[in-house]
């Protein structure tokens, strides 16, 4: 069941596709920790192309290098080795300040909200919009994110008078505000209810969906694999399957794959 | 315009913010003393030298500064007299005496002024009214200044008490300020002096006062003047007795070192609270500093976030610790009833917020390491 192979794990069937067609270039990227003898790698070869437009989600046992695929894809970390191409640009080789104006492109959600408890809902959107320096509709936009992410009654709250989910919809909007064509997002249920959980997965679907976006999920929580156009599972730094929902549940079931999951 | 963020970061810890400002004004309230200090310092070594009507300073090489002199012989004015410019010259005699408060029967010691009632040594006009000029030129009677701490007791014309074992009526009053050196003083003829101030004679002085013709340059006189006295007398022009006086308060006494070191210290100290406030800040916004970089924003955007906040405590802490240091100039001024001549001047305001902003930007600058190593890759 489990492919451990240095060969590429699926066929690449867009190959004629032109690059502007994907969001997300991977040929042979790995990646290490470390230097010297405490060196250790935690991504082997990995290779993906993610379609512009789509909803993809990242699985894997814990430790198995999700998080760490996510923030090279988000120019988080400098990319080592193998080519890594986000939105046409090659990341691998970039240094530090180019990094930042990547990110720019970029919308991050994390599994905490990361907002600042001294602004308001709206201002912690508009920090997001300020890096456009859009200084005359910064207001409007954010009130108009916040409005689709259904806080149009919130814009003015600070997060402390915020719920968990409700906060949560903020970083959304803040994500989103820029209108960025690639959405990251790792575990952002993971501090929420299944309700709030669900609700928060939903918003970003419909809003992807209305936009155009591509957005990647890291996520534990098989609750919202429907939400996905393709399913990626990742098993100690490898690309291990790559099917759309219906072979990834035919393929898993339930029990092993949940076993897997939670595995250290 | 941008979200002010340093100054919502600032004011939503209510608590932190207090306590922030309240370090910053403390530090800018000692800087504020002891600049004062110093400031009157060499305020009062002018004070006195602008009450007294000359041009040119005769002193013993071996003076320190007005309340520590030493005598030379009244022929150097005499001398003096003679050189082309110099309109008059006047012997200023110099001393301490025992001055016993005729309630509390304390004794303390006064300056004393000893001068030739007929000689105008100062230019306060109230010496020239007919009252005091009598009052002058009676024995055993002198005249006090108002600006004598009030230790001393009553200063009412014809009160009578004992300076140096011998009785004394005071004669008349009028406003000067002892300065650092004295508490008090007094101003009586030169008669008098000698008594009070026995064994002294009278032909032996402790300045000699050099009035010039209008018109005459104090340089040229000067250089004359150097020319002609033998070496136990120097010679200054007012500008230069001022300067040389305030440099023994300030070198050569450890009473400038002592204002410096204060200065320093307050600084070090505002330094450290400011360092802490905004340690405790960063720390507690991490996360928010990380995202801030995974948003988009670089290193150079959080160095400005920090240092804004900086500059804004600066600001903050300046200002009641100004309005404090004023208060505190003022009650100074008025527990040494005028005599320690201490006020706020602009250039000092000017330079204490320099030195509170400089203060909070060296706390900021050091606490910014911190911040700008948030790592964006640690958020995920
Ligand atoms: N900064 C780091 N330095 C050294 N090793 C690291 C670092 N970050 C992660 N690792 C290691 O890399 C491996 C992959 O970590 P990663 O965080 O990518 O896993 P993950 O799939 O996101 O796990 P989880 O589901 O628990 O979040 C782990 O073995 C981890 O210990
Ligand atoms: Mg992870």
């Amino acid at each position: 069941m489990i492919h451990h192979s240095t060969a590429p794990s699926f066929e690449f069937n867009d190959i004629g596709l032109a690059d502007d067609q994907y969001a997300v270039r991977i040929r042979n990227l790995s990646h290490h920790f470390g230097t010297g003898d405490l060196k250790t790698q935690v991504l082997y070869d990995i290779n993906l192309d993610l379609k512009r437009g789509q909803i993809v989600i990242l699985t894997g046992p814990s430790g198995s290098g999700k998080t760490t695929l996510i923030s090279l894809i988000g120019a988080l970390r400098s990319a080592q080795s193998g080519s890594l191409k986000v939105l046409g640009k090659e990341l691998v080789g970039l240094n530090k300040a180019q990094l930042v104006e990547v990110r720019r492109n970029i919308g991050f959600i994390f599994q905490a909200h990361n907002l600042f408890d001294s602004l308001t809902a709206s201002q912690n959107v508009e920090m997001a919009v300020e890096l456009l320096e859009d200084w005359g509709e910064k207001r409007a936009k954010a009130a108009e994110i916040l409005a689709k992410v259904g806080l149009a009654s919130r814009v003015h709250y600070k997060p402390k008078a915020l719920s968990g989910g409700q906060k949560q919809r903020v970083a959304i909007a803040r994500a989103l505000v820029n209108e960025p064509a690639l959405i990251l997002a790792d575990e952002p249920t993971a501090a929420l209810d299944k309700k709030s959980g669900r609700e928060v997965v939903t918003l970003m679907q419909k809003l992807a969906k209305e936009q155009g976006r591509t957005i990647l999920i890291v996520t534990h929580d098989n609750s919202i694999l429907d939400v996905a156009d393709r399913i990626i599972n990742l098993v100690d730094g490898r690309l291990e399957s790559d099917q759309s929902l219906e072979t990834f549940v035919n393929t898993h079931d339930p029990k092993s794959l949940d076993r897997r999951m939670f595995i250290m | 315009m941008r979200t002010p963020i340093a100054w919502l970061n600032l004011v939503h810890e209510k608590t932190r913010l207090v306590v922030a400002i309240a370090g910053v004004a403390f530090a800018v309230i000692l800087v504020f003393m002891n600049l004062g200090f110093l400031g009157s310092l060499a305020k009062t070594a002018a004070l006195i030298y602008n009450q007294i009507n000359a041009d040119i300073f005769l002193v013993s090489p071996q003076a320190l500064e007005i309340t520590t002199t030493k005598a030379f012989p009244i022929e150097r004015i005499y001398q003096a007299a003679g050189v082309p410019g110099v309109e008059r010259t006047m012997p200023l005699y110099v001393g301490y005496l025992q001055w016993r408060n005729p309630i509390t029967r304390q004794s303390r010691a006064m300056f004393v002024y000893g001068i030739n009632p007929n000689d105008p040594v100062f230019v306060m006009p109230e010496l020239r009214s007919p009252e005091n000029q009598a009052a002058l030129r009676r024995w055993d009677t002198v005249l006090i200044d108002r600006l004598s701490r009030p230790e001393f007791g009553p200063q009412d014309i014809g009160t009578v008490t004992e300076a140096g074992r011998r009785n004394v009526t005071i004669g008349g009053q009028y406003s000067m300020g002892g300065g650092f050196a004295s508490d008090g003083t007094l101003i009586m003829s030169d008669q008098n002096f000698r008594r009070y101030l026995a064994p002294i004679p009278l032909n032996l002085i402790n300045l000699g006062l050099i009035k010039l013709e209008p018109g005459a340059d104090p340089q040229q006189v000067k250089a004359e003047l150097q020319r002609i006295l033998p070496k136990d007398v120097l010679v200054f022009t007012r500008q230069e007795i001022i300067e040389r006086d305030r440099d023994y308060w300030i070198s050569a006494t450890s009473i400038g070192f002592m204002f410096t070191m204060g200065v320093i210290v307050s600084l070090v100290v505002g330094v450290v609270i400011v360092y802490q406030i905004l340690y405790t800040d960063i720390a507690s916004h991490m996360k928010q500093y990380a995202t801030l970089k995974a948003m988009g924003y670089n290193k150079r955007f959080l160095f400005a976030l920090i240092l804004q906040e900086a500059i804004i405590l600066a600001v903050l802490g300046y200002i009641p610790g100004f309005i404090i240091a004023v208060g505190l100039y003022e009650l100074t001024t008025r527990a040494t009833a005028g005599g320690l001549p201490i006020g706020m001047e602009v250039s000092r305001a000017v330079l204490v917020l320099v030195l509170t902003i400089l203060m909070c930007s060296i706390s900021g600058l050091i606490s910014v390491q911190k911040a700008v190593t948030a790592d964006p890759a640690d958020v995920f």
